[in-house]
């Protein structure tokens, strides 16, 4: 089994000397993230910076990011779980068809020198994107290179970070993990946390049209959802607190304006590689914080009658 | 106001073994008198200081990394239902923060230290233990890898280092610091781990984990934190480490240190077919150093998940067991390991592992200087506690546990040997007192006037396990947070923080070569003030000639018994 080996992108910065990024472009989708980070920075081990490192881009399409990479492999779309695969099976020193690997659009000789460079390095990492979780295989997909990098340390240090973007989703995963206990797709229609991806997710949930009410919070599903999942929010009572116009709130019952938070009102963003960052507001906003409008909702839902389970015993907690 | 009347308390600070008599509170803190207010009747019970668990791991990235990673878990353990005054949350192997404060409260703790905070995450730590509720709350600063300080020991500037350190500490809001793996971890950044005390490590030529130890633990005495370094040693969980073990201690003579979870530091063999408990041999050297407390980080059988900064041995554990690994490097500070585990009866490693954490608690024969844990999650879930102190207060129990281990198992191991059992005076010092004077919080872990009015009261039963699982009520703070299992007072309790001196001279060093190693600026690596809920500042007034682990009764700590 694999699971997730990781590390802060600093250690990138200061020790990877091979980075490879799939199925995702960050030279127009992370800007900062090849400056900051990755290949352009000196590093504590890597005093030359660009030249010490080895930059590998796989993807589907030429993208603006491929004028920065070393290699580029395309792959025809959809092969991703394919080419992983096969990479995993030359890590081991196994045998793989030649035919099979075609299929892919690329030849074997060439996942044989990205084996070969991968073993070399003394620094490992891939960064993976929604080209490839959410592409076809998706969260076989992300396991099956997690999986890689995490076997990769029998021979070398490796780790992989998903690229994770949209504002502070790192940090309500982070929240509702440390209330909840899951990282989302989580129900308290019970009164207590119930996990199920597919079915308790956004999206299914909206498509299905399982809710009575929907409360948007940092996030423009009018944008981006099913048709039918966009259906079911202009249906019922929807409220959005979006300092702006968006998809989302055109579509809702009511939408409050809000500060925008790191420029107007303070906060906390998690990065895509989990560490907390503070945001401190440089501008005044008319407009109440997310934060002090949730309050508010809050202190008003309060003071009415509760709707609450039977308080239960409190058990033992043995698993 | 509240009066407590009837019951035999158990004040081992104060010298108080099981004598009737009344314990009275005003304003939250143990008083002389007190008149009218509310009167528990402790006819029947036990009246105990509230438990102090001095390494957990309950909070911050680390456990909310186990958390998404084992969602089968939680899909198993106890669910806790949103009530009136409650939270809705998850217990098992990584509780949910709410779960947590409830469950430690509800097995009568009041004081946790949660013993893993890196700098670079410590706001996420923070908001975490804000969310703990009910519970004191303290934590340690991961310092063993810190490569800021590693790279000032390697040209020998120990003062810089000292006031680095006590720069983080401040800047970290934490109350110690612990040494992980020291070195071992810095070495797996590149795929290395530092298995000798007197090798340098990966990457230095003069750095050596027995400079990291030896500098820190006296760094932490002369900046007079109150609670010594907190040491996990090298070689975590390895056949014969307990050679690493006993050369770490002998360079600790002349500090004081806290050896954390010392089971997983116990073991002789050279492989994992002949492994076997040096519990003997260690608490042996440990009984003759008083400068040393520990903690047992005792194992039971059943499914753990192992969590530790420890990242070198959890990649091993990862290839031992084939099961998930996650792992996340913090960058120049620390790593951070996660491999689900199961421990077996039938499985002769594990056998000796239980067996050593027992050995330990029973061989080390001040109970003022081991602790009740099992480093949880690591070695089991700390919801468990009350399984260990059965076993600690009935040899023939053990025995016939021992009689169900695989033959092979018993040569190997010291238990049925081992006749002591513990008395409720004994098990006051090792769950509250004890790690209470460890930590150096004086208004801990005892019942005299002016401490914390932290009390569990458990109905007397013979059956330990019961007795301690279900306290008839649990008070913290002068009020009744807990109720025949149930959750009445949702208070939330304080964080004790540190603020060690520092030259303010050490931020023109640090900020360049900081803004050059990391990725965060500066001004962003502090954790400001309003972050950590209930802050309380500790006094760092710890000076070389007081000792730790005094003989019970007769500490210099101790205030007058109350009246009654
Ligand atoms: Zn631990």
């Amino acid at each position: 089994m694999g699971g997730k080996v990781s590390c802060t992108l600093g250690e990138v910065k200061n020790r990877a000397d091979f980075i490879l990024y799939w199925g995702g472009n960050p030279a127009e989708c992370h800007p900062r993230h090849f400056t900051k980070y990755t290949i352009m920075q000196k590093g504590k081990f890597l005093p030359e910076g660009r030249k010490g490192r080895t930059m590998v881009l796989v993807d589907i399409r030429e993208t603006m990011s491929v004028k920065a990479a070393d290699i580029f492999l395309q792959v025809r779309p959809g092969k991703d779980f394919e080419v992983i695969t096969a990479l995993r099976a030359l890590v081991k020193g196994n045998r793989v068809d030649t035919a099979l690997v075609e299929e892919t659009g690329l030849k074997l000789e060439q996942l044989q020198d990205l084996v070969d460079r991968m073993k070399r390095c003394k620094f490992g990492v891939i960064f993976f994107g929604m080209g490839l979780s959410m592409t076809r295989g998706k969260h076989m997909n992300s396991a099956a290179v997690l999986t890689l990098a995490a076997e990769m340390n029998a021979f070398t240090k490796f780790v992989a970070m998903p690229m994770r973007g949209h504002g502070n989703v790192a940090g309500a995963d982070m929240v509702l993990r440390w209330t909840t206990g899951y990282p989302f797709g989580v129900n308290l229609c019970r009164g207590f946390p119930r996990f199920n991806p597919g079915e308790f997710s956004t999206v299914d949930l909206l498509v299905r049209g399982d809710i009575d009410a929907a409360f948007v919070l940092g996030a423009d599903p009018g944008a981006t959802m099913p048709q039918p999942g966009i259906d079911t929010l202009a249906r019922v009572p929807t409220i959005v607190l979006d300092p702006k116009v968006t998809h989302t709130s055109r579509l809702a019952r009511v939408h409050i304006t809000t500060s925008v938070t790191g420029i107007s009102s303070p906060g906390t963003a998690y990065r895509m590689d989990e560490v907390p960052l503070p945001l401190r507001p440089v501008l005044k906003s008319p407009y109440p914080s997310d934060e002090e409008v949730v309050r508010r909702i809050i202190a008003a839902v309060d003071k009415k009658t509760a709707w609450l389970p039977r308080p239960e015993t409190m058990s033992s907690g043995v698993a | 106001m509240l009066r407590i009347t009837g019951g035999k308390v158990y004040d081992p600070a104060n010298g108080i073994n099981g004598e009737v008599r009344d314990i009275c509170i005003a304003d939250g803190k143990v008083v002389a008198n007190v008149e009218g207010g509310r009167t528990i009747d402790a006819n029947g019970m036990i009246v105990f200081p509230g438990g102090v668990d001095i390494h957990t791991h309950v909070a911050g990235a680390a456990l909310n990394f186990a958390r998404a990673l084992t969602p089968e878990n939680q899909r198993v353990a106890a669910k806790f239902m949103r009530t009136k005054d409650t939270r809705m949350g998850i217990g098992g192997q990584t509780p949910t923060t709410f779960a947590t404060g409830y469950l430690y409260a509800g097995m009568g703790y009041t004081t946790v230290v949660e013993a893993a905070v890196p700098i670079l995450s410590a706001k996420h730590t923070h908001e975490e233990l804000r969310d703990t509720p009910i519970v004191d709350k303290a934590c340690c600063l991961l310092m063993g890898n810190n490569e800021l300080v590693m790279d000032l020991l390697e040209v020998g500037e120990y003062e810089k280092a000292k006031h680095t350190v006590a720069w983080l500490i401040s800047a970290a809001k934490t109350y110690g610091i612990k040494a992980v793996n020291p070195g071992g971890v810095a070495a797996w950044k590149f795929g290395k781990d530092a298995k000798q005390i007197h090798s340098p490590i990966d990457g230095y030529n003069k750095v050596n984990p027995g400079t990291i130890i030896a500098n820190l633990a006296k760094i932490v005495d002369e900046l007079g934190l109150p609670h010594p370094m907190h040491l996990h040693c090298n070689n975590l969980g390895v056949p014969g480490n307990v050679s690493t073990t006993l050369e770490t201690m002998k360079l600790l003579e002349g500090n004081r240190a806290h050896m954390a979870h010392l089971q997983f530091h116990a073991y002789g063999g050279d492989d994992w077919h002949n492994m076997r408990s040096e519990s003997v041999q260690l608490a042996e050297y440990f009984n003759a150093h008083p400068n040393l407390t520990c903690d047992a980080g005792a194992v039971l059988f059943g499914n753990a998940v192992t969590i530790t900064a420890d990242g070198p041995w959890q990649h091993l554990l990862y290839q031992l067991t084939g099961r998930k690994w996650g792992n996340l490097d913090v960058e120049n500070e620390t790593g951070c390991g996660i491999v689900p585990y199961t421990y077996k009866g039938s499985n002769l490693v594990n056998a000796v592992q239980w067996a050593v954490g027992l050995e330990l608690l029973l061989l080390i024969n001040d109970p003022w200087r081991i602790f009740l844990t099992t480093d949880h999650p690591n070695g089991a879930c700390f919801w468990r506690y009350p399984e260990i102190i059965h076993l600690l207060m009935h040899a023939d129990i053990r025995r016939e546990r021992v009689r169900a281990l695989p033959d092979a198992a018993l040569s190997r191991i010291y238990l049925a040997d081992l006749d002591r059992e513990y008395t409720l005076y004994e098990i006051a010092i090792i769950t509250s007192a004890g790690p209470a004077r460890a930590l150096g919080m004086k208004q801990k872990g005892h019942l005299g006037v002016g401490a914390d009015a932290d009390i569990a009261i458990y109905n007397q039963n013979p059956d330990g396990e019961l007795m301690f699982r279900y306290p008839r009520y649990v008070i913290k703070g002068g009020e009744v947070a807990v109720e025949e299992g149930e959750i009445r007072s949702v208070k939330d309790g304080h964080e004790f923080v540190c603020q060690p001196s520092y030259d303010e001279k050490i931020e023109d060093y640090l900020k360049p070569v900081f803004q050059q190693q990391y990725t965060m600026s500066f001004e962003n690596y502090p954790v400001e003030a309003e972050r950590v809920h209930g802050m309380q500042i500790a006094e760092c007034s710890y000076h070389k000639e007081t000792r730790t682990g005094a003989p019970e009764g007769d500490s210099p700590r101790t205030t007058p018994p109350s009246g009654g």
